[in-house]
């Protein structure tokens, strides 16, 4: 597969998922969907990993450089965000914590109960 | 000729990948996760465009193609749970139910604290999908009436808190298994502290990955029933 054929691919899905979302009577991510769909046809073997593979490596290797631009536009909502500083770092930092302590533990609990389980046996 | 090369979309993106460049250079010397490349470039670019007095909508020319990417770069992550789906069927039940009970905390936690500190509806739509990698969670944020910019941000900070404090988490919280460990660091800090996961033993990193996208989904979901 060609380089713009994978593209071809990756885009296809993503504006034909673009077009369904815009039916649901909900709101939700198209680029959401779209990686249910992929991770569908994937696991249906309709796609071949190779079909995609060298899209996704560049894609997923340069990631956080497409949010360059939308990190940027800080410098429009400078105003707004400066005004909430104090909930923005609340929300971002203190709660990462909570977030770690409640699904490790959940995992954890269930990792032991399976273990004992397999010991039982 | 400024005019002609301030209003073509290609100073945006020669700007970026050039800040980008700058950023990849100074983390390769630093190796500090505060000198993430993103933020390096986010702020070589802010610098140029504050420091020349360039508009940000010339920038935005260029920026809002790459910024186009968004989707495709989140569809793609379907090929990396794609390839951990033996790692992913192996440990089903516990990766599933704790990155359910990480997304509802972040999400209820966000939320009280919003209404709390009495945050408007914009930016607390902004904030609530900030545990979750920047590809799923700008396209939450934009489809729940958030501000994009304002979310990469949070995710970051949710991001390099995680990456900086998970070994201290992890001995606070007394987490000994790996598999436990590399899903709560995916749940809470996303793609940064996958790195950090990654540094702490191969199966942590690879449970970190398959988080990241099982909590995104389950993000997205969630978010559809808030009122």
């Amino acid at each position: 597969m060609s380089i713009m054929g994978e593209l071809a691919i990756v885009f296809g899905v993503c504006l034909v998922c673009e077009g369904v979302v815009s039916l649901l009577p909900f709101t939700f991510p198209a680029s959401v969907l779209s990686m249910l769909v992929l991770l569908g046809l994937l696991l249906s073997g309709l796609l071949k990993k190779e079909h995609i593979s060298r899209v996704c490596a560049f894609f997923v290797g340069n990631m956080a450089f497409f949010f360059l631009p939308s990190c940027v536009g800080l410098l429009e909502h400078w105003g707004t965000l400066s005004a909430v500083l104090l909930p923005f770092f609340a929300v971002a930092v203190l709660t990462t914590p909570i977030v770690y302590a409640v699904t490790a533990w959940t995992v954890q609990l269930l990792m032991s109960r399976r273990r004992n389980k397999e010991e039982r046996r | 000729m400024t005019d002609v090369i301030l209003s073509s979309p290609l100073f945006g993106i020669v700007l970026s990948c050039t800040a980008w460049c700058v950023g990849l250079w100074v983390q390769k010397k630093t190796h500090l996760v505060l000198f993430n490349p993103l933020i390096v470039a986010v702020a070589v670019v802010i610098l140029c465009l504050v420091v020349l007095g360039i508009p940000y909508s010339d920038y935005d020319r260029g920026g809002s193609i790459i910024t186009l990417m968004l989707g495709p770069v989140t569809a793609v992550l379907a090929l990396n749970i794609y390839e951990q789906r033996k790692l992913l069927g192996k440990y089903f039940l516990p990766v599933l139910s704790g990155c359910l009970a990480g997304s509802l905390t972040s999400v209820a936690c966000a939320l009280l604290l919003c209404k709390t500190l009495a945050v408007e509806e914009s930016i607390a739509a902004s904030l609530l999908p900030k545990s979750v990698t920047t590809a799923i969670a700008v396209a939450i944020s934009e489809s729940s009436g958030g501000i994009q910019s304002i979310t990469v941000a949070a995710v970051i900070v949710a991001g390099i808190t995680g990456a900086l404090f998970a070994p201290l988490f992890a001995r606070m919280f007394r987490v000994t298994d790996p598999v436990a460990e590399g899903v709560a660091i995916g749940a809470c800090s996303h793609a940064l502290g996958t790195a950090k996961a990654l540094e702490i033993g191969e199966l942590q990193g690879a449970m970190s990955s398959i988080s990241i996208c099982v909590c995104g989904i389950i993000t997205s979901v969630l978010v559809l029933f808030l009122p």
